[in-house]
């Protein structure tokens, strides 16, 4: 597109990037104001300065350190100064040097030719030189913003959600462009957008594909750059920065670049996200069904069962003392089956990915202690040993969460080992880590593969008389790994089995301990 | 001597029904209420001695009716809560219920509940004495001194403040915030690590096993059951 066909417009409307700030140009070149200022002061000073020695050195010398003060100046100030240091020696030479001395008039035509050739000559190597400077600057530039872009490149390529790119988008553009209010809107959210960009300025960015700017206060511009990327628009990118940043064709392209990067890596988050969610999606379908085969298989028995004891009692035949005990079965079955049906829900809920740990710091004995106190009111013959390391840390867990883990470690234990047996809690501190360790004196796990047991309804045996769908250990499971922690089942030598939960310990904080004696 | 009335407040029939039952056979008259509103009408004409209210109410939040009742009655309240309902338990205690239960209880479990809620109710002789008994445990409240068994027990301000606290509300569920605002003071309300600590300092001094204290009964996402 050309120039001409830009926006420029300092009211208020959005204009093209990089002529918005031509006059910013100009005042940036005012840094050579200096260049100029040596060129003339300092070429007519040093040649007031050597013109007393002009017997002692030869004519031609003096033209070549002309030339070196015009090479000297184009390296250092650029073309301009170095152009009119070359006009301003050559009119030094021919008054301070050629003869007649003080006086501009060259009398012989040797003189003229050289006064002209050194002209010419500094001309072409103050161009030469300064075009030289611009190139290998120029150079050392881009490579530093590619190197730049490559890292951005790669930061980008771990981004896994929109935010994180969103991010590391600030982050870039603050440090390499000192950019200010970096938002990213998207095609979604154009309607209500507010502040310096408006619902209009989008659409018209989005269909010109192109960099707006708008003059915003103190010198300072908002960029708006469409996102493009190849399926489609990610949106819009906008930013605020000084009018110099926006001040050159090139700069506008390496914002450009930037821009393309980023509209990738949202491109990629997105159909990331969406790539996560059809699988959490296909997750709950098949916990689903899982549900519905449980429900069928492992509830329909005990509620024909409990159905068929309650109609035998209210037959009013069955003798005092069996009545008893088959009331006594009913309560057990309904209670049995309550439980499950807990578990049944909690499962759903945990898999559903919609619980929050509610995390706090406390001693891990405050859980095992909770998890004995209920044990003893369900099983109040059975023992539960417990062996704590001295000195444990305290640890950042959902207490509420990390109690049904334990309890479900304690029920299993208790239901697959002998009445007789003790079950153990073992509490130590391995490396930075906390385990917690339920051990039974039971058979121990049948079979090879222990991850198995985690599984949803799984269980040690397929047929077993002890009552369960299979699900207390994959709701540890999920709880313990929400935690960042992992768990593990392993046979104890000897006999019965060990389950060892592990949770990280983390830093805690440090409280002050404003207390006396009392 | 008149038998206790107890409003239970439950709109599922089945549960007020099973409840009622299991109260009546123990003797207690009961009168039953399905919404708040008709709970607040039969609460002001029948003076009830303790109230079972059921969290899940169809007209209201349990929460709100117990915060409201508590403004004009000092009636124990007894919550049944469902597991669901974790957070609005904890509402419910700081807002003055006294205790709760969790669906599913047992009967033997509730009766018990109510039991121990009706007696706390009565005014206890041992109120008048600066003195706290638990186990062989003796709290001097004049003295601010603690023995066990006649051998003094050192304890910091903060830990015997603690221990007066819980010793003198025995058998009752004390939220984190109760205990945070009765120990330390209004503004350490949401500091529950401090608590927690303490309790830790406390059991390791009083408890024969800490791990599995006898006293100090942790109720997990709650708060602390004193057991005398």
């Amino acid at each position: 597109m050309g120039l001409a066909e830009r926006l420029y417009s300092f009211d208020g409307i959005f204009i093209p990037g990089f002529i918005a700030s031509r006059t910013m140009k100009f005042l940036q070149q005012s840094g050579q104001a200096i260049g100029y200022f040596w060129a003339v002061l300092g070429t007519g000073l040093g040649s007031l300065l050597i013109s007393p020695l002009r017997h002692l050195v030869d004519l031609s010398n003096v033209a070549l350190l002309y030339v070196l003060a015009v090479v000297v100046m184009a390296v250092s100030f650029g073309r301009g100064p170095a152009v009119v240091t070359a006009l301003t020696a050559s009119l030094c030479y021919a008054y301070f040097f050629v003869p007649p001395h003080f006086s501009l008039a060259i009398t012989e035509g040797q003189h003229l030719l050289a006064a002209i050739i050194m002209l010419v000559v500094a001309l072409i190597v103050s161009h030469l030189t300064s075009r030289l400077k611009q190139h290998a600057d120029f150079t050392s530039r881009k490579s530093v913003e590619s190197t730049k872009l490559y890292e951005l490149t790669q930061e980008l390529a771990g981004a896994s959600t929109p935010d994180v790119v969103i991010e590391l988008a600030t982050q870039f553009l603050l440090a390499s462009f000192q950019a200010r209010q970096v938002r990213v809107y998207f095609p979604g959210d154009f309607e209500s957008a507010s502040g310096p960009a408006s619902p209009a300025l989008l659409e018209q960015c989005i269909q010109r594909h192109e960099l707006l700017s708008r003059p915003t206060s103190q010198g300072r511009f908002y960029a708006l750059i469409p996102l493009a990327a190849a399926s489609s628009s990610q949106g819009v990118l906008g930013f605020e920065v000084e009018a110099a940043t926006l001040g050159s064709q090139d700069a506008v392209e390496h914002i450009e670049t930037v821009a393309s990067i980023v509209a990738v890596a949202l491109e990629r988050s997105y159909f990331a996200e969406k790539a996560r969610q059809t699988e959490i999606k296909h997750a709950a379908e098949t916990l689903r069904s899982s549900i519905l085969s449980a429900l069928s298989h492992d509830l329909r028995t005990p509620l024909t069962a409990l159905v068929g004891m309650a109609e035998t009692i209210a037959l009013g035949k069955v003798p005092a003392d069996k009545q008893q005990q088959t009331l006594e079965a009913i309560r057990n079955q309904a209670v049995s089956i309550s439980q499950q049906m807990t578990n049944l829900l909690e499962m759903a809920k945990l898999s559903a990915g919609k619980f929050q740990l509610n995390l706090a710091w406390q001693p891990v004995e405050e859980v095992i202690g909770a998890t004995l106190q209920q044990v003893a009111t369900e099983w109040k013959n059975r023992a539960v040993t417990v062996d704590l390391a001295k000195d444990l840390p305290p640890i950042n867990i959902d207490a509420v969460l990390i109690e049904r883990v334990l309890w479900n470690l304690v029920e299993n234990a208790i239901k697959y080992s002998p009445a007789a047996t003790p079950v153990e809690i073992l509490v130590r501190r391995v490396d930075e880590e906390m385990e917690i360790a339920v051990c039974d004196s039971g058979t121990g796990i049948s079979s090879a593969n222990t991850e198995q047991l985690f599984e949803l309804f799984q269980r040690g045996k397929t047929e077993s008389e002890i009552p369960g769908v299979g699900l207390g250990l994959s709701i540890a499971k999920t709880i313990v790994e929400a935690h960042g922690g992992s768990i593990a089942a392993q046979n104890r030598d000897g006999c019965g089995s060990c389950f060892r939960v592990r949770l990280p310990l983390g830093n805690p904080p440090c409280f002050e301990e404003m207390d006396g004696p009392a | 001597m008149d038998m206790e009335t107890i409003l239970i407040v439950e709109d599922e029939q089945q549960i007020r029904e099973a409840v009622a039952m299991a109260l009546q056979c123990e003797g207690f008259n009961v009168c039953e209420a399905g919404t708040a509103s008709h709970a607040a009408v039969q609460a002001a004409a029948r003076q009830p001695d303790l109230l079972i209210v059921d969290l899940g109410l169809p007209d209201r939040d349990g929460v709100d009716f117990v915060r409201d009742y508590r403004a004009w009655a000092t009636t124990p309240i007894l919550i049944l809560s469902a597991r669901s309902e974790e957070g609005s338990k904890v509402d419910a205690l700081d807002a003055g219920a006294d205790d709760y239960l969790t669906k599913p209880f047992g009967i033997a479990e509730l009766l018990a509940r109510v039991r121990a809620l009706l007696r706390r109710r009565q005014p206890d002789q041992q109120a008048a004495l600066p003195t706290l008994l638990f186990g062989d445990y003796l709290i001097d409240c004049v003295n601010r001194v603690v023995t066990r068994a006649g051998v003094a027990i050192h304890l910091t301000q903060i830990e015997y403040r603690l221990l007066a606290f819980l010793a003198a509300n025995p058998g009752r569920v004390l939220t984190h915030r109760h205990l945070l605002s009765q120990v330390w003071g209004g503004q350490a309300v949401e500091n529950h690590q401090y608590l927690r600590v303490y309790v830790g300092h406390l059991r390791q001094k009083i408890e024969d096993n800490p791990a599995q204290p006898r006293h100090i009964l942790t109720e997990i996402g709650v708060g602390y059951r004193f057991q005398p």
